[in-house]
């Protein structure tokens, strides 16, 4: 906006300076006083004619460079303009008098010229090239190519005349004998150049500072040009005699000091510009490196790409998410990093998006699957934007694993899913023995009624039962809850004594006399453990092996072992039992799953209960099927990964 | 017409025993056969088809539904009335029972006199398919 501003002042002085300078000469010209030429007479070097064009354009410059807002008048006046300078150069080329020169005014004086009235040829071609480029601007309202081009070539001839009256070197302001182009001809020509070339520019966008540069050295070289030129010419004057001051010296210096200047201002302009370029380059390096910083160190995956689906760059997050190097992917078509049907479709996608505009991804952001270099797919949530820049579009990618996520998430429903289940469960189990406890209460109190007594005990020893299994089921409820919820401190466990002690204590249960033990477990080998849950364990897995004994089998037995294998403890069962149906073996360690259709006295939680404990202490449990009969084997890491 | 014979399918054996002892009393009369999964269920019904049947649904090997579900399929006659006598009422599990059309009744343990005497009125409208409850 400054700059705008600044532009339209620049072009209402440079047509005013114009109009003021040739009105004044032009009122010298209507004065006729032959006192002004012997004081001034460069002033009238400036004839009647070129000072009407001067007028003339001034004006139409203003109009259409200045303001734009009437570009009809400007090209009306600048064409008259450009008609008087037209007919001149063709009197000069063609050696002919049109009467053009003193149509207007009959000059009392003849300054610089070899006809009286006529404007110089270099005068004439700059009046041409102005007019035409304040034509080109009024057509067009604004800054061309071709204007700027006048401009210059206008810039060239008048600075290079003037600056020749500066340092005597006479040719450049009179290209033949008698024919000067006047020092404010000169020098209004250079304001409206000047103009015609900087005015508007940053609309263009072109490079001021390296058009300047250019018009100088051009200028400069120019001058030189002359200056050789002239100078054998100056040799054989300056024999005779020294009038005017232009001789070879002076010429010499004016041109060595305008060399020391310009490399000067070249030299002052360079070193600048060399600061400020790192100065700025400094900046834009600490800035990215900010930047990098930040995306280096980023969880997320970064992944920039072309229109084409080209990976541009990607960040060691993206490495470490996708198992590629960087190197790997860099170059590489994006799609390599998704799987199938994606990875075949995504270019269609990109093309899709270019044709049609519309976003399925971009600035939305969504879940989508990834595939790694091992080739296993994975969950990702991805969000794209669209980057313009100058030459080119690309998408910048933000990607994140979420398969830790989507796992737990996983894990919850099951979670859930069991808890439903266990409610349901115990809904029914925790009813169903007092149901047959009530109806048996009934039965007994018929009996009483009825004095039918004899079963009496036998009823009662059912209600008894019912209340057993009751009771189990809520003291496995409890130890379930125990399992899942309490903290407790390690402590070293002698494992062939727990044995032996748990065994003792399920000396209760139905047929447990029966059973032949064999321990084989080393009475030094112990374990850290957290003692209720590993009790827990060797609960269950003992009590399955009574409770599930075969009735029919003669000499029923459980071989019990433990040993340490590979930093690992590992717990053996085996019994010559029941076993487990074929088939069944996926219910075994479920919740609520009863597989002995005999033996209903389970509450159907036991093994689901081994292996909660099990898992709790990080280890696994594993069931075989035997000739006759079930090992179980429970496998606890030494070095407690502790799973909670 | 009276009920002659009941097949009790419980894993229970105290409920087994009720039903035996509530049939018995209801009517000495009427045979009890008794099956302790829906499998052996199954067995018993390939020899014999009773005039009713009473079924708990949580059983191991076989469970209720599993048992209604082959039961359903693999026969195509099928006991007159079957009542479902479960320890606890589930609005999912009753819904799902009463969709199988010889599905009469849905009970809730222990099993009475009452719950009898209304198998063997559904008995008496299921032999007169006009009079069907529907």
């Amino acid at each position: 906006m400054h700059y705008e501003r600044f532009g339209k002042v620049a072009a209402q002085a440079i047509s005013w300076i114009c109009v003021a300078i040739a009105s004044a000469v032009l009122a010298a010209w209507l004065t006729r006083s032959i006192a002004l030429v012997q004081i001034v007479p460069t002033l009238f070097a400036m004839q009647f004619n070129t000072s009407l064009c001067f007028i003339a354009t001034g004006l139409a410059f203003h109009l259409a460079v200045a303001n734009t807002r009437r570009p009809t008048l400007a090209i009306v006046l600048s064409a008259a303009a450009a008609c008087i300078p037209l007919a001149s150069l063709i009197q000069q080329i063609f050696v002919v008098d049109l009467g053009i020169d003193r149509l207007l005014y009959d000059p009392f004086v003849t300054v610089g010229v070899d006809h009286a009235g006529r404007m110089v040829p270099n005068a004439a071609i700059c009046f041409i090239l102005v007019s035409a480029a304040i034509i080109m601007t009024a057509v067009r309202g604004r800054n061309s190519l071709a204007r700027v081009l006048c401009g210059l070539i206008v810039f060239v001839i008048a600075s290079s005349a003037l600056l020749g009256y500066v340092i005597g070197v006479e040719s450049s302001h009179n290209w033949r004998p008698l024919a000067q182009m006047s020092p404010q001809t000169a020098f209004c020509f250079s304001l409206l150049a000047g103009g015609l070339v900087f005015i508007g520019a940053r609309e263009r966008e072109y490079p001021r500072s390296t058009i300047a540069a250019m018009l100088a050295v051009v200028t400069y070289l120019l001058l030189l040009l002359f200056a050789y030129m002239e100078m054998p010419h100056q040799n054989a004057l300056a024999e005779n005699l020294q009038d005017d001051g232009s001789n070879p010296r002076s010429t010499l210096l004016g041109i060595v000091l305008l060399s020391g200047a310009l490399y000067a201002g070249m030299f002052a302009f360079s070193f600048r510009s060399s600061q400020l370029y790192r100065d700025v380059a400094g900046r834009l390096q600490e800035s990215e490196k900010r930047l990098a910083a930040i995306i280096e160190t980023a969880v997320d995956g970064f992944i920039t790409i072309d229109a084409r689906g080209k990976v541009l760059a990607v960040n060691p997050a993206c490495e470490k998410i996708f198992g590629y190097r960087a190197d790997e992917i860099l170059q590489q078509n994006v799609s390599m990093l998704m799987p199938t049907p994606y990875h075949e479709a995504h270019n269609q996608y990109l093309e899709n998006y270019r044709i049609t505009g519309r976003a399925k991804i971009i600035g939305i952001g969504r879940e989508v699957e990834g595939r790694r270099k091992d080739g296993s797919t994975f969950p990702l949530d991805l969000s794209v934007a669209k980057v313009e820049l100058d030459h080119q579009v690309i998408y910048s990618g933000i990607v994140r694993d979420i398969s830790e996520r989507k796992k737990y998430e996983k894990d919850i429903l099951e979670a859930n899913a069991e808890l439903e289940e266990f409610s349901y469960r115990t809904s029914h189990d925790l009813r169903s023995p007092i149901a047959s406890s009530l109806g048996l209460v009934g039965i007994a109190r018929d009996m009483i009624d009825t004095g039918d007594t004899q079963d009496l005990k036998q009823v009662l020893g059912r209600i008894e039962t019912s209340f057993r299994k009751l009771d189990h089921l809520i003291q496995n409820i409890i130890s379930l809850t125990r399992t899942k919820a309490m903290e407790e401190a390690e402590s070293r466990i002698p494992i062939a004594q727990t044995v032996r002690e748990t065994l003792e204590r399920l000396h209760y249960m139905e047929n447990a006399e029966r059973l032949r033990v064999d321990i084989a477990i080393d009475d030094e080998l112990t374990t850290m453990r957290r003692a209720s849950r590993f009790q827990i364990i060797i609960d269950n897995l003992l009590s399955n092996a009574i409770k599930y004994q075969d009735p029919v089998q003669t000499r029923p037995e459980i071989r019990i072992g433990a040993t340490v294998n590979s930093g690992n403890l590992v717990l053996t069962v085996a019994d010559n039992g029941l076993g487990i149906e074929p088939g069944t073996e996926h219910h075994l360690f479920q919740m609520f799953k009863r597989l002995h259709p005999q033996h209903s006295f389970g509450s159907g939680l036991g093994l689901y209960i081994l292996k909660k404990s099990v898992e709790q202490l990080g280890g696994t449990v594993a069931y075989n099927r035997l000739q006759a009969g079930s090992l179980f084997t429970v496998t606890l890491p030494e070095k407690n990964h502790h799973a909670h | 017409m009276r009920i002659r014979s009941i097949l009790t399918v419980d894993d229970d054996e105290n409920d087994l025993f009720i039903c035996a002892y509530t049939i018995r009393k209801f009517d000495p009369e009427v045979k009890t056969l008794k099956a302790m999964n829906g499998r052996e269920a199954l067995v018993v019904l390939r020899t014999t088809t009773p005039d009713a049947i009473i079924l708990d649904i949580n059983m191991p090997v076989m469970n209720g539904f599993e048992f209604l579900e082959q039961y359903a399929r693999e026969f195509s006659v099928h006991a007159p009335v079957v009542a479902m006598l479960t320890s606890s009422h589930l609005g999912s599990d009753r819904g799902k029972a009463l969709s199988y059309h010889f599905v009469k009744s849905y009970f809730e343990k222990p099993l009475t006199l009452a719950n009898l005497r209304l198998m063997s009125e559904l008995l008496d409208l299921s032999s007169d398919p006009v009079k069907r409850p529907g």
